[in-house]
């Protein structure tokens, strides 16, 4: 069984607004796998470029949604592959990131790549349904 | 109870590049519901590089892709997270293109990033799927 979930606002469907071949996220097998989030406006779409602080905060933000739209929750990551642009910034997003995931944080792995559209991170995601 | 693993391992230089390549990697594992697919480069019939652009590159890596799932009895089409390194961001929509052809409806999530590969290929893909 295999489900595309709805997009619980209209800004976070990236094939809509950039054509991105991808389904925002899939329900399969009892956990939900996110394509790559990047910090847009959840209803508008359009990008929103900042500190890696300001855009990860955007991600988590819109992730909350989506998750909890499908009755899951930031509490219910698995695993979390976190791109950003410079090692450099490592530091920088580990303070955000706890913030989002004060207990009991999923599997985790950081690298960095180069993103789409300048970005200067991305939230790849598996969380339990 | 332990859920049970199984390799998936075609007798196919096309499909399967770690004999020639030496990875010391399986094609593809078989675990519960799910298949894991090993990051995937372009690779010829007898199993060696084939290095090209990054459409065609990301075509026959996405067909090779479509027979490993299909020899473990599932199919693209039930792939549900597929992740792409390119070696260059500005090579986006040249990727995409190709890999739209590839899911004609319902795709499955994805992340694309760019990254230094080896071996001088452009294109690396890894998916997850329904068994």
């Amino acid at each position: 069984m295999r489900e595309i979930l709805p997009v619980p606002s209209p800004g976070l469907d990236l094939r809509h607004h950039y054509g991105h071949h991808q389904s925002p996220a899939i329900r399969a097998g009892g956990l939900i796998f996110c394509s790559g989030m990047v910090a847009v406006n959840p209803e508008t779409g359009e990008r929103e470029h900042g500190t890696l602080t300001s855009e990860a905060r955007r991600i988590f933000e819109n992730l909350k949604l989506l998750l909890e739209s499908a009755g899951s929750s930031l509490d219910r990551l698995v695993q979390v592959h976190a791109m950003i642009y410079d090692r450099i910034e490592y530091d920088v997003l580990n303070r955000l990131y706890r913030q989002y995931v004060p207990n009991a944080p999923p599997a985790r792995t950081v690298m960095s790549v180069q993103i789409e559209a300048g970005f200067k991170v991305m939230l790849d995601v598996i969380a339990a349904a | 109870m332990a859920l049970q693993r199984d390799v998936i391992a075609p007798k196919d230089p096309a499909v399967d590049m770690s004999p020639n390549l030496n990875l010391p990697l399986s094609p593809a594992i078989q675990a519960g519901e799910f298949i894991f697919v090993s990051g995937m480069v372009a690779i010829d019939a007898t199993g060696e590089r084939m290095h090209g652009t990054v459409a065609a590159e990301t075509r026959q890596i996405l067909a090779a892709m479509a027979r490993v799932l299909e020899l473990a009895g599932s199919s693209l089409a039930k792939a549900v997270k597929v992740n792409v390194l390119i070696y260059s961001m500005l090579e986006y929509n040249n990727m995409n293109e190709v890999y739209r052809e590839f899911f004609p409806v319902d795709p499955p999530a994805r992340t694309v990033c760019g990254a230094k590969l080896c071996g001088g290929s452009k294109v690396e893909i890894e998916c997850v799927a329904l068994a």
